[in-house]
């Protein structure tokens, strides 16, 4: 497996941000924009051209209600997104398991600052 | 919050390595973790703290009583306060986590705590017909020491176990197996069994959320 084989969906700092957040939550449950957009740091602009092409691709669904003249949208990770993901992350394992062999990864071993 | 250089905008991740994909996964995953646990590993530091404090203190002011009396003001004061910042602390930690969230998970959760105040209360509501029966002083220290937390923490095991919630079941069935062996301690004796079983208890789960919250995704 090469880096390139990665869903270029996900293999987006921002997106993969996004992603792996929703994951935290339980399967199903969902997060507003808001509290989505406060966590990963982004523009609500920025932010929305991100989650288009999530929803594009089934990754995530939103939903927008109204309460009074208020409007909120929450976003949910799909069961498919949260399969990709898991297909992502088994993915890099497997990149990183390769680059063990060459003992390259300690030095960049997750979790370690960038 | 730190900004990763946002490869987006170029639509096919530039210079995005596999290492860097891995860190920022990780570090995503334990950020989003960490903000949506409703208890912090800190707050059951406090915990582990105010259960020493309270039953320790609690168990210093009355042994060796005879006939049993009830403990000092000035001790019952503290428990008081020490109780108070409790449950102000747990209350904003679970409404920061569950802030903008929504869906059956977080519906469940708050039906699961509804199920709990209501066991809390009646745990306690018990203390009105012991009061009603002229119960003896030795009946008022074994109850409130182990009896409610036996009976909320079965509550909490119990229920959390139906949700498959183990990191929440293990520590209630802890507390109360902790809870009913305090119970053959005496009036005195209990105090001191509940402060140091429950201390250990809140100090394991502290580290338990520590490490679920971080573990790696990439590298299990």
């Amino acid at each position: 497996m090469t880096a390139s084989e990665l869903d270029p969906l996900i293999h987006v700092p921002t997106r993969l941000k996004i992603v792996a957040t929703l994951a935290a939550l339980p399967a199903g449950d969902a997060l507003s924009f808001t509290r989505l957009q406060d966590m990963i740091g982004l523009t609500p602009g920025n932010l929305i051209i991100h989650l288009r092409k999530l929803e594009d691709a089934d990754y995530i669904s939103s939903e927008k209600t109204r309460n009074g003249t208020v409007s909120i949208t929450r976003v949910t990770l799909t069961g498919h997104g949260r399969a990709a993901l898991g297909t992502y992350t088994r993915a890099l394992r497997d990149l990183l398991g390769g680059l063990d062999g060459d003992g390259t990864a300690d030095a960049a071993r997750p979790g370690r600052p960038i | 919050m730190n900004h990763t250089p946002d490869a987006a905008t170029a639509g096919n991740g530039g210079s995005f390595d596999p290492q860097q994909a891995a860190a920022l996964l990780d570090q995503a995953t334990q950020q989003a973790r960490r903000r949506f646990t409703p208890g912090p590993p800190l707050l059951w530091v406090f915990r582990a703290v105010l259960v020493l404090v309270v039953f320790g203190g609690y168990w210093l002011s009355v042994r060796g009583h005879d006939p049993y009396s009830a403990p000092s003001g000035g001790l019952l004061a503290v428990i008081f306060v020490l109780v108070a910042i409790n449950i102000g602390w747990s209350t904003w930690a679970l409404k920061r986590a569950g802030a903008g969230v929504s869906g059956p998970a977080q519906r469940k959760r708050q039906a699961w705590l509804g199920v709990m105040l209501v066991a809390w209360i009646a745990a306690y509501a018990f203390t009105v017909p012991l009061y009603h029966a002229s119960a003896t002083h030795p009946v008022w220290a074994l109850y409130p020491a182990n009896a409610p937390l036996m009976i909320v923490c079965l509550v909490a095991a119990a229920t959390a176990a139906l949700r498959k919630d183990w990191p929440m079941a293990g520590p209630a069935l802890a507390i109360a197996i902790v809870a009913a062996v305090a119970a053959f301690g005496g009036p005195a004796g209990a105090w001191l069994i509940m402060g140091i079983g429950l201390c250990t208890v809140c100090l394991g789960t502290a580290a338990f959320k520590v490490w679920q919250q971080r573990r790696s995704v990439v590298r299990p």
